[in-house]
C-alpha cells in the first residue's frame, strides 16, 4: 500500500519547469530515497507533497484519496533550508510548533517533556534558541519534526549540521520510527546513508523522474553481475571477481572441492554513488 | 482559512512582543512624555515669576521716570542724579544692581528719547517688554499732553478697540456651538499625525517579522504546517492586537497621570485665578497686563467650550475605522515587501512605493489642517492610499457623513484588493531564499498561479 502517490505531476515557475510528469509511488512503512542533483526539483516535489505549493497539474494520493490540508497534521517536514525564532524559548518554541501540527497545548506539553527526556536535553527547555549550538538547535528541530506523531516524515538532508554522534543518534530515531510504523522520506545527497537507510528511492534528474524501485533491485541492474569470492591457501589469501551464475553455488563448489579455505563470497553491488553518477551524467 | 492555527499564531505574535522589554518601555514612557506636554507647560505658568530685578534708571529726558513703577519683578531705583549712566555700568555688581537703564533726553524734532538697557545676565523677553512698553507709555502720553487738547487723554483711551472675533458653527438642526480653528486645527495635526505615526510603525514591524522569520529559516517549517495567508494575516492581526493594546495603555495612562498631576498642581492654579478674581471685584485700576489676562481667560473658556462643542465619539469611531483599515491596507503591502528580502537593509529600494504615498498623505494632511475643504485635502481623503491620514486631519472640522462612507468604501475595497495581491506575493516570496529580488520579481510572483 503506497502512502503517497504522485500521478503526473507537473509544476513550473514562469517559463522554468520544475517538475514534468513525475509518477511515483512512495510505499508505508519503508525508507524512501528522493535522490537528485541540485536544482533537479526534489524540494519542489516535497513541498507539492506537503501543500506548501500547489501543482499546476497532476495529483498527490494520500493513502489513496487526493490530498487536503488536514492530512498535513500527518506529516512532519525538517525542511533543508530549516531553522527556529532565535529570540524564543526552546520549551515556547517547540509548544507553538506542536499547536500548529494539532496538538492540544497539554498532548503538546506531555511528547515534548518524553522526547527531551530521550535525547537528554530536559534543562534546555527555558533557554533561548540562539543560545544553542548548531547541533543542539538541530536536534530540537528534530523533535519538532516528529513530535506530533506524523504517519508520513519528509527530511531533507537531515544529517547535515551534526557530529558523527548526534548523525548515529539521529539515524538510529529514524530506524526506531520506521519500526513502529512510520513512513519516511529522505532527500540527501548522502548516498552510504541512502544505502544504509532506504528501502526504495526515487531519482529525479532535470525535472524528470529517472528511476525509482527497490534499493537492491536497482544497485542489482546497474552492477555487472558479479560475485567477489576470497579464499585462502597455500599461497595465502586471495581475491576474485566471478561472474554470477545462474544456478548460484557451481562456481563455489569447484573452490570448495579443491580444498581452500573460503573466507568470502558476497555479491558485488555498484555503490549508490556511482549509479547515481552514471545516470544524472548520461542525460547530459 | 483555519481559524484555529489562525488564533495560535496571532497568540504568538502578540504575546512574544507585549512580553519584550521595548515594548513595556514605550508603553510607559510615551505617557509620561505626553502628560508631561501637557502638565509642564501650565506648570510653568504658574511657577514662572521671576526673581525680582533691581534696575536703576537715569532718566535724562524727566518723563519716563514717573511711568516706572515697580511690580514684582522689577524694583526700580532712579539714579538720574548720578553723572552718567556708563559710570553706573561699570559698577552695576558693588551697587548690586541687575540692570542699568539709560533715557536720553528729548529729541525736539522727533518728539521721542532714545532708550537702551545693559545688564549683568541677558533680561528676560517678559521683563525687557515690560520696560519697553512703559517706555512707549510715558512718550505716547507725552505727545497727547504736547497737543494741548482737553480731554484728549481720555478720548484716545476711549478709541482704543479690543474687540474678537468669535466663530460660531450651526449645524442643520440650528444648534450653534462655539468653533475656535486653533483647537479643530490642532486635534487634526494630532490625529494626522498619530495614524501616520501609527501606520508607519507597526506595519515595519510587520515587515521585520516577515523578515525575521525568512532569515531564520523558519519560514519552511511553518508553511508545512499552517498556509501562508494564514501565517500572514495571523501576524497582522496579531501586531494589530499590539497596536491597540499599545494605544488603550497609552490613553489610560495619560489620562492617569494627567489627572495625579492636576490633582497635586490643582490648588496652585486656583490660587493664580483666585488673585485675578479678587483685583477685578475689588474694583482695582484694571492695566493692560489684567486686560491681556481677561482675553486669555475667554480664550480659555473659548478652547474648552470648542472641545466640549466636538463630536469625539464620530471622531473615535472614525479614527478607530480608519486606523484598523490603513493599518490593514500598509500592513499587508509591508509583508509581501518582507517576504521579497531576508535582511531590512535590502528594503529600501522596495519600500520606496509605499513611503511615497505615506509622505504625500502626511503632507496633504498638514496643508488640510489648514484648508479642511480645499480640493486637495478632499481628494486626499477619498483616494485610499492616503484617506486614512488625510481624512483624520479633516474629521475635526467637520465631514458630511456621505463622503467618509465612500471614502471608508473606497478603502475597504482597495484593502481587500491589496492584502489579496500581497498574499499571492507573500506565498513565493517566503520559499526564495539567497536572492535578493526586485519590484521585477514580485511582479513575477504575482503572475503565478
Amino acid at each position: 500500500m503506497a502512502i503517497i502517490e504522485c500521478k503526473e505531476v507537473c509544476k513550473s515557475f514562469g517559463q522554468k519547469v520544475a517538475l514534468d510528469h513525475v509518477s511515483l509511488e512512495i510505499p508505508e512503512g519503508r525508507i524512501f530515497g528522493l535522490l537528485g542533483p541540485n536544482g533537479a526539483g526534489k524540494t519542489t516535489l516535497i513541498r507539492i507533497i506537503n501543500r506548501i505549493t500547489i501543482p499546476n497539474s497532476g495529483e498527490i494520493l494520500f493513502n489513496g484519496r487526493p490530498i487536503n490540508q488536514r492530512d498535513v497534521e500527518k506529516i512532519g517536514y525538517m525542511p533543508e533550508e530549516r531553522g527556529l525564532y532565535r529570540k524564543m524559548k526552546v520549551g515556547d518554541q517547540a509548544m507553538y510548533l506542536a499547536q500548529l501540527k494539532g496538538m492540544s497545548s497539554a498532548e503538546a506539553k506531555a511528547e515534548l517533556k518524553k522526547w527531551f527526556v530521550r535525547f537528554e536535553i530536559q534543562s534546555w527547555w527555558d533557554k533561548k534558541v540562539e543560545e544553542l549550538s548548531k547541533g543542539m538547535a538541530q536536534k530540537l528541530q528534530f523533535i519538532t519534526t516528529v513530535v506530533h506523531k506524523p504517519s508520513l516524515m519528509i527530511l531533507d538532508e537531515p544529517f547535515s549540521g551534526f557530529d558523527p554522534v548526534n548523525a548515529e543518534m539521529i539515524r538510529k530515531e529514524i530506524l526506531r520510527l520506521k519500526e513502529e510504523g512510520a513512513t519516511i522520506i529522505l532527500s540527501t545527497h548522502n548516498m552510504e546513508s541512502v544505502e544504509e537507510l532506504c528501502d526504495n528511492i526515487a531519482l529525479i534528474n532535470k525535472s524528470r523522474l529517472v528511476i525509482t524501485g527497490g534499493v537492491d533491485d536497482i544497485r542489482r541492474k546497474y552492477g555487472n553481475n558479479n560475485v567477489e569470492l576470497v579464499y585462502t591457501d597455500e599461497q595465502g589469501r586471495h581475491s576474485e571477481v566471478l561472474p554470477r551464475e545462474t544456478d548460484g553455488a557451481s562456481t563455489l563448489r569447484t573452490y570448495l572441492e579443491k580444498g581452500v579455505q573460503i573466507n568470502s563470497y558476497k555479491e558485488l553491488m555498484p555503490r549508490m554513488n556511482d549509479i547515481f553518477i552514471k545516470l544524472v551524467t548520461e542525460g547530459e | 482559512m483555519n481559524l484555529h492555527t489562525i488564533k495560535i499564531i496571532i497568540g504568538r505574535e502578540y504575546l512574544n512582543r507585549v512580553k519584550k522589554k521595548s515594548f513595556l518601555v514605550t508603553t510607559f514612557v510615551v505617557p509620561v512624555l505626553m502628560a508631561a506636554l501637557c502638565v509642564v507647560p501650565i506648570v510653568m505658568m504658574v511657577n514662572s515669576k521671576e526673581k525680582t530685578k533691581t534696575v536703576a534708571y537715569v532718566d535724562r529726558s524727566g518723563i519716563v521716570g514717573e511711568y516706572l513703577e515697580n511690580t514684582e519683578t522689577i524694583n526700580y531705583v532712579d539714579m538720574t542724579a548720578a553723572p552718567d549712566a556708563d559710570s553706573l555700568k561699570n559698577r552695576m555688581e558693588e551697587l548690586s544692581l541687575d540692570a542699568v537703564l539709560s533715557i536720553s533726553a528729548l529729541d525736539s524734532a522727533s518728539r521721542s528719547v532714545n532708550a537702551d538697557i545693559t545688564s549683568r545676565k541677558p533680561l528676560g523677553l517678559e521683563m525687557s517688554e515690560n520696560i519697553n512698553n512703559r517706555i512707549n507709555k510715558a512718550v505716547e502720553n507725552y505727545r497727547i499732553a504736547s497737543y494741548n487738547i482737553e480731554g484728549l487723554e481720555d478720548i484716545m483711551n476711549e478709541v482704543k478697540a479690543n474687540v474678537r472675533l468669535r466663530s460660531y458653527t450651526m449645524d442643520d438642526s440650528g444648534e450653534e456651538k462655539i468653533s475656535e480653528a486653533g483647537v479643530n486645527s490642532i486635534l487634526s495635526m494630532i490625529l494626522g499625525m498619530f495614524i501616520f505615526i501609527f501606520v508607519t510603525v507597526f506595519g515595519s514591524m510587520v515587515m521585520s517579522a516577515v523578515i525575521e522569520e525568512k532569515a531564520s529559516r523558519v519560514v519552511e517549517v511553518l508553511v508545512s504546517s499552517v498556509k501562508a495567508t494564514e501565517l500572514m494575516f495571523g501576524k497582522i492581526i496579531g501586531v494589530a492586537a499590539v497596536a491597540l493594546t499599545q494605544f488603550l495603555l497609552w490613553i489610560i495612562l495619560t489620562v492617569a497621570i494627567v489627572g495625579v498631576a492636576g490633582s497635586v498642581l490643582g490648588e496652585d492654579i486656583f490660587d493664580s485665578l483666585d488673585a485675578q478674581e479678587v483685583a477685578q471685584t475689588a474694583g482695582v485700576n484694571v492695566d493692560g497686563e489684567a486686560i491681556a489676562q481677561l482675553a486669555d481667560q475667554s480664550e480659555l473658556s473659548t478652547i474648552l467650550s470648542t472641545i466640549q462643542g466636538l463630536d469625539f465619539t464620530r471622531i473615535l469611531v472614525v479614527f478607530f475605522v480608519f486606523f484598523i483599515l490603513g493599518y490593514l491596507l500598509y500592513a499587508s503591502m509591508f509583508a509581501a515587501i518582507g517576504s521579497a528580502v531576508e535582511n531590512e537593509g535590502d528594503t529600501q529600494q522596495l519600500q520606496l512605493p509605499l513611503t511615497i504615498p505615506l509622505m504625500l498623505a502626511y503632507f496633504i494632511a498638514i496643508y488640510a489642517f489648514r484648508a479642511p475643504d480645499s480640493a486637495i485635502a478632499f481628494w486626499g481623503s477619498m483616494i485610499p492610499f492616503t484617506s486614512p491620514i488625510v481624512m483624520l486631519a479633516r474629521v475635526p472640522f467637520g465631514v458630511e457623513t456621505w463622503e467618509i462612507l465612500v471614502s471608508v468604501a473606497l478603502l475597504i475595497v482597495t484593502t481587500g484588493l491589496m492584502a489579496w495581491l500581497s498574499a499571492k506575493i507573500y506565498k513565493v516570496g517566503i520559499l526564495m531564499f539567497g536572492k535578493k529580488s526586485t519590484w521585477k520579481d514580485l511582479w513575477k510572483w504575482l503572475k503565478q498561479k
